[in-house]
C-alpha cells in the first residue's frame, strides 16, 4: 500500500500526458513539453517552500500574497536599483515568512490563521509598493536583470533551470540535513521532538521563512515572465499550489512527503489544466476541477484509516 | 450461567493471528482476570467484546444467545460496557455530560436537556464510585484518577438502564492509579459483583490475583491457562504468560552499583507553585534515585522540571557542581539530561520514523559533516545499539511503529545512550510493556549505572522502585516527606514507604 501511494503520482502524470497526447498529438512534441514544464515552474517554486510547512503539519496560506508582493517590489525597484531589486524582493518574501513563523510559534497561533493574517499584510505592502496599479517592467530592464529567470540557455528556458536548481537544493535540504529531518519529525510527532531537546520553534520559523523566500522567488519569476508586477498577480495560485503538493503525495497531516513529489504534482496540475483547455473546459470552471482534484488526492494519498477525527 | 461468552474466537490480521481459537466465559457475579503479555490478544479480544472488531471465526454470546455486536454503542445496549485504558472522557464537557454522552434522550424536556435532572442522575452514578464531586464541573478540572472514576461511573450507569445482566470490562484500570485509589477501586469492584460481571485486565499480576475469582492467561492469541484465583501464584501465572519461569533475581539487585564519589546532579530548594516546593537532593554517579509518591505528590512535575519541560520558579540546580538553568528541553539535553517519558507514544518516539531516525534524533549534530547527515555512520551507530540493547527489529530502517512497546522503549533508551546523556530520567519506564521487556529494561538500568550514569526513577509500582533504587525519596503534597537508603540486601519495606506517601 505504501509503495502504491508512493508511485501512484508519477504513474498518473505519465498516463495524463499520454491521454492529453491522444487528444492532441502535438502536445507530445519535445518543444511543447519543455514549454509546458517552463510554464509550470512558477507554480512549483511557490509550492516547493510551502512543502516544508505542510510536512511539519502546518499550512502556509500566504504564498500567493507573498508572490504578488514580490512581483510589485521587483517591478517597482528595477528602474532604480537594477539587479539589487531581486534580492530586496526575495528578502521581503523571506521576511514575511519569518514573521509568519514567529507569529505562529511564539504566539501559539495555528499556522493557517497566522498565514492568513500575514497574507493580508503582504497584500497591503503590494498595494503600497505598486501604488495600487500594475507596474510595467521595461523590456530593457527585464533583459538585463531578469534574464536568469526568463531567458533561454541553449534549448532550455531558464525557468526550467531555476526550477531544477530549486528542486535539487531543497531536495538536499529536506533529505540530507538535520533541518529536513526535524521538519519531517515535527510533522510526525511534535511532542516527542520537543522532548528530545530539538529547538522546534526555530525549525518551524526557518521552514516558514523558506516558504516565504520561495514564494517570493516565484513572484519575481512571474513578474519577469509577464513583464509586470501587480498586487493580484498570483491570485488563483493558492489552490493549485496546495493541490500540487498534495497531488504529488505529500500528506496534508505532515510527516510524509518530498520536494520531488511536489515537482511531479506541479506538472500533473499543469497537464490537467492544459488537458481541460483542449477539451474546452472554461478557465472559470477549471477551479472546480482543482478543488475536486485536491479532495481526491487527499483521499487517495492519505492513510485515512489512521485518522480518527477530522478538524 | 454465563453472562458473556466467546467461543472458539479467531481473528486474523495481515501477517498475524491475533486470536487463535480462544474461548472465555464470564459468569454472573464474577470477576474474571485476563492477563497476557503485550500482543497476547487481550486488546483484540476486548475490541471484539465491544463491537469494534468482528470475528473471522467463532461466536460471541450474551446471556446464552448468539449475537453480533456491531459497535461500542450496540455492545453498551447489550449490557457490555468498557472502561478504556486511554481515557475516553471529554475534558470540556461536564462530568454529567460525560456520563450520559450519547444518551441525553432521557433528560430531554421540550427539546432541551434538563441539566438539573441530568446532574441529579449523575450524582447517583458518582455515589457508586464514592466520588463526591459536583457533576456540573468540567471533567478537565479533575485529577487523572478522578477522571478514571468518572469513566467507571459512566460504565456503571448501565446498571439502572439495562434489563438483565451487565458486564464491565476494565482495561488496565490501575496503571495510572496509586495504591490508595487502587484499594478504593477494588472496594467498588467488590460492591459491583452483586450486580455485574467484571472482566479485569492488568499487567500487575498481584492485583489480578487479589481481585479476580477466575483467571485466564492468554499467549499468542490463545488461552493457555485457566485457573481459580485461589489456586494461583504470581510466579506460576508469570510462567504461563511468558512460557518460562520468573527470573529469580527479578530486579537484578546483585548488579546494583554503589554510589560513586562524584555528585552529578544537585537540587536545592526547588519549587514551582502548585506543583512542588522546597525539593532538595543530590544524585551521584552510578546511583538510581527512586522518587515515590501518589498522584498529585508533585513527583511527575519534578521529573518534567528536570527534563526542561516545566521550568522551576525557585531554587537551584547544579550539574557537576555548576549552576545549570534547565528552562527548555534543549538546554536540559545540552547538560546531559535524557528524559524517558511515561507517555511513550506521544513524547518518547516519533511514530512515523524509522528505528534509526529515532535513535539519532537527540544527537543528530554528531552525525553531520558539511551540513549533511552521514547516513552510514548513523546506521552503524544504530546497529551497534540494536545489538547492545537486544532491540528486536528486522533492521534500523524498520518503522518504529511496527515494534512492540518494550522494544520501542529500548529505542528511547538507545536515543539517550547515543546522545551521551549522563542523567537519565525514567518516568514510568515499564508502563504498558510486557514482563519480558520489563526485565530487559531492568538490565539496561543496571548497565547504565554500571557505566557511571545516574538515573532518576519514577517507577510503576512500589515493588519496582524498591527493587531498582539505591536511594528513595518519598514525596507528599509537593514536598519531600522521607528519604530511604535502599542497598542490595537492605531494602526498605513497602509499608514504610506508604506511610510516608499518604
Amino acid at each position: 500500500m505504501e509503495t502504491f501511494r508512493e508511485y501512484l503520482p508519477p504513474v498518473v502524470l505519465v498516463l495524463l500526458v499520454l491521454a492529453v497526447g491522444a487528444i492532441e498529438p502535438g502536445f507530445l512534441a519535445v518543444d511543447n513539453l519543455l514549454t509546458v514544464t517552463a510554464d509550470t515552474m512558477t507554480l512549483f517554486l511557490m509550492a516547493s517552500g510551502a512543502t516544508f510547512v505542510i510536512m511539519m503539519g502546518g499550512i502556509d496560506l500566504s504564498i500567493q500574497g507573498v508572490a504578488s508582493m514580490t512581483s510589485c517590489i521587483v517591478a517597482a525597484l528595477l528602474p532604480e536599483l537594477g539587479f539589487a531589486a531581486v534580492p530586496v524582493a526575495l528578502f521581503a518574501g523571506a521576511a514575511s515568512g519569518l514573521l509568519c513563523g514567529i507569529v505562529s510559534t511564539r504566539l501559539r497561533i495555528p499556522s493557517f490563521i497566522a498565514s492568513l493574517a500575514i497574507s493580508g499584510i503582504v497584500t497591503t505592502v503590494a498595494y503600497w509598493a505598486s501604488d495600487t496599479r500594475s507596474v510595467l517592467i521595461a523590456a530593457g530592464d527585464r533583459d538585463s536583470f531578469l534574464a536568469w529567470a526568463v531567458g533561454d540557455t541553449g534549448p532550455l528556458q531558464n525557468e526550467i533551470l531555476v526550477g531544477l536548481v530549486a528542486l535539487l537544493l531543497l531536495g538536499l535540504l529536506l533529505n540530507g540535513t538535520p533541518f529536513g529531518r526535524y521538519v519531517r519529525a515535527i510533522g510526525s510527532q511534535e511532542r516527542a521532538v520537543v522532548a528530545s531537546g530539538i529547538p522546534v520553534e526555530r525549525v518551524k520559523i526557518l521552514a516558514f521563512t523558506l516558504s516565504g523566500l520561495m514564494a517570493g522567488l516565484a513572484g519575481v519569476v512571474m513578474a519577469g515572465r509577464l513583464g509586470s508586477g501587480s498586487p493580484t498577480l498570483a491570485n488563483e495560485f493558492l489552490l493549485p499550489a496546495i493541490a500540487c503538493i498534495i497531488v504529488g503525495g505529500t500528506a496534508i497531516t505532515g510527516g510524509v512527503g518530498s520536494i520531488f513529489r511536489t515537482f511531479i504534482g506541479a506538472l500533473t496540475i499543469a497537464v490537467v489544466r492544459i488537458g481541460m483547455t483542449f477539451v474546452g473546459v472554461s478557465v472559470f470552471a477549471q477551479q472546480i476541477v482543482f478543488g475536486l482534484i485536491l479532495v481526491l488526492a487527499v483521499a487517495i494519498t492519505m492513510d485515512r484509516s489512521k485518522v480518527t477525527t477530522v478538524k | 450461567m454465563s453472562v458473556l461468552e466467546v467461543r472458539n474466537a479467531t481473528k486474523r490480521f495481515p501477517g498475524v493471528v491475533a486470536l487463535d481459537d480462544a474461548s472465555i466465559r464470564v459468569d454472573r457475579n464474577e470477576v474474571v482476570g485476563l492477563i497476557g503479555e503485550n500482543g497476547a490478544g487481550k486488546s483484540t479480544l476486548l475490541k471484539v467484546l465491544t463491537g469494534i472488531y468482528r470475528l473471522d471465526e467463532g461466536e460471541v454470546r450474551v446471556n446464552d444467545g448468539v449475537i453480533e455486536l456491531t459497535s461500542p454503542r450496540d455492545a453498551f445496549d447489550h449490557g457490555v460496557a468498557m472502561v478504556f485504558q486511554e481515557q475516553s472522557v471529554i475534558g470540556t464537557l461536564s462530568v454529567a455530560e460525560n456520563i450520559f454522552l450519547g444518551r441525553e434522550g432521557e433528560f430531554i424536556k421540550g427539546g432541551l436537556i434538563d441539566r438539573g435532572r441530568m446532574n441529579e442522575a449523575a450524582r447517583v452514578e458518582l455515589a457508586k464510585v464514592h466520588l463526591d464531586i459536583d457533576p456540573a464541573i468540567r471533567t478537565e478540572e479533575l485529577s487523572f484518577a478522578q477522571r478514571q472514576m468518572v469513566e467507571i461511573a459512566k460504565a456503571l450507569s448501565l446498571d439502572s438502564r439495562i434489563e438483565g445482566d451487565i458486564v464491565i470490562l476494565l482495561d488496565e484500570p490501575t496503571s495510572v492509579l496509586e495504591k490508595r485509589e487502587v484499594d478504593l477501586l477494588f472496594e467498588i469492584i467488590r460492591d459491583l459483583k452483586d450486580r455485574a460481571a467484571i472482566v479485569f485486565i492488568s499487567h500487575r499480576l498481584d492485583e489480578v490475583l487479589a481481585i479476580s475469582d477466575r483467571i485466564y492467561v492468554l499467549r499468542n492469541g490463545a488461552v493457555v491457562h485457566e485457573t481459580p484465583a485461589t489456586d494461583a501464584t504470581v510466579t506460576e501465572l508469570h510462567g504461563h504468560m511468558v512460557g518460562r519461569s520468573l527470573h529469580h533475581e527479578y530486579y537484578r539487585e546483585q548488579r546494583q552499583s554503589g554510589a560513586g564519589e562524584r555528585c552529578v546532579l544537585e537540587v536545592k530548594g526547588l519549587g514551582r507553585t502548585g506543583a512542588f516546593e522546597d525539593v532538595s537532593f543530590a544524585l551521584r554517579e552510578g546511583e538510581v534515585l527512586g522518587i515515590a509518591g501518589v498522584v498529585g505528590s508533585g513527583r511527575e512535575a519534578l521529573a518534567r522540571c528536570l527534563a526542561g519541560l516545566l521550568p522551576p520558579e525557585r531554587g537551584e540546580i547544579l550539574i557537576d557542581g555548576q549552576p545549570a538553568r534547565l528552562d527548555s528541553p534543549a538546554r536540559a539535553v545540552g547538560h546531559g539530561v535524557g528524559f524517558v517519558p511515561s507517555e511513550r507514544k506521544a513524547e518518547g518516539i516519533v511514530t512515523g520514523m524509522s528505528v534509526c531516525e529515532n535513535v539519532t534524533l537527540a544527537s543528530l549534530a554528531d552525525f553531520v559533516r558539511n551540513g549533511f547527515i552521514r547516513r552510514g555512520d548513523e546506521r552503524a551507530a544504530t546497529q551497534g545499539w540494536i545489538e547492545r540493547l537486544s532491540i528486536r527489529t528486522p533492521s534500523g530502517r524498520t518503522p518504529i511503529a511496527s515494534l512492540s512497546g518494550g522494544n520501542q522503549q529500548k529505542v528511547v533508551l538507545a536515543k539517550w545512550r547515543v546522545a551521551g546523556s549522563r542523567i537519565v530520567i525514567l518516568d514510568h519506564p515499564t508502563r504498558g510493556i510486557d514482563v519480558g521487556a520489563k526485565e530487559d529494561v531492568y538490565e539496561l538500568v543496571r548497565d547504565m549505572t554500571g557505566e557511571g550514569l545516574c538515573v532518576l526513577l519514577l517507577a510503576d509500582t512500589l515493588e519496582e522502585v524498591i527493587g531498582l533504587s539505591s536511594r528513595i525519596i518519598v514525596m507528599r503534597d509537593g514536598r519531600v516527606s522521607a528519604t530511604f537508603d535502599s542497598p542490595p540486601g537492605g531494602k526498605p519495606n513497602q509499608v514504610d514507604l506508604v506511610r510516608a506517601m499518604v
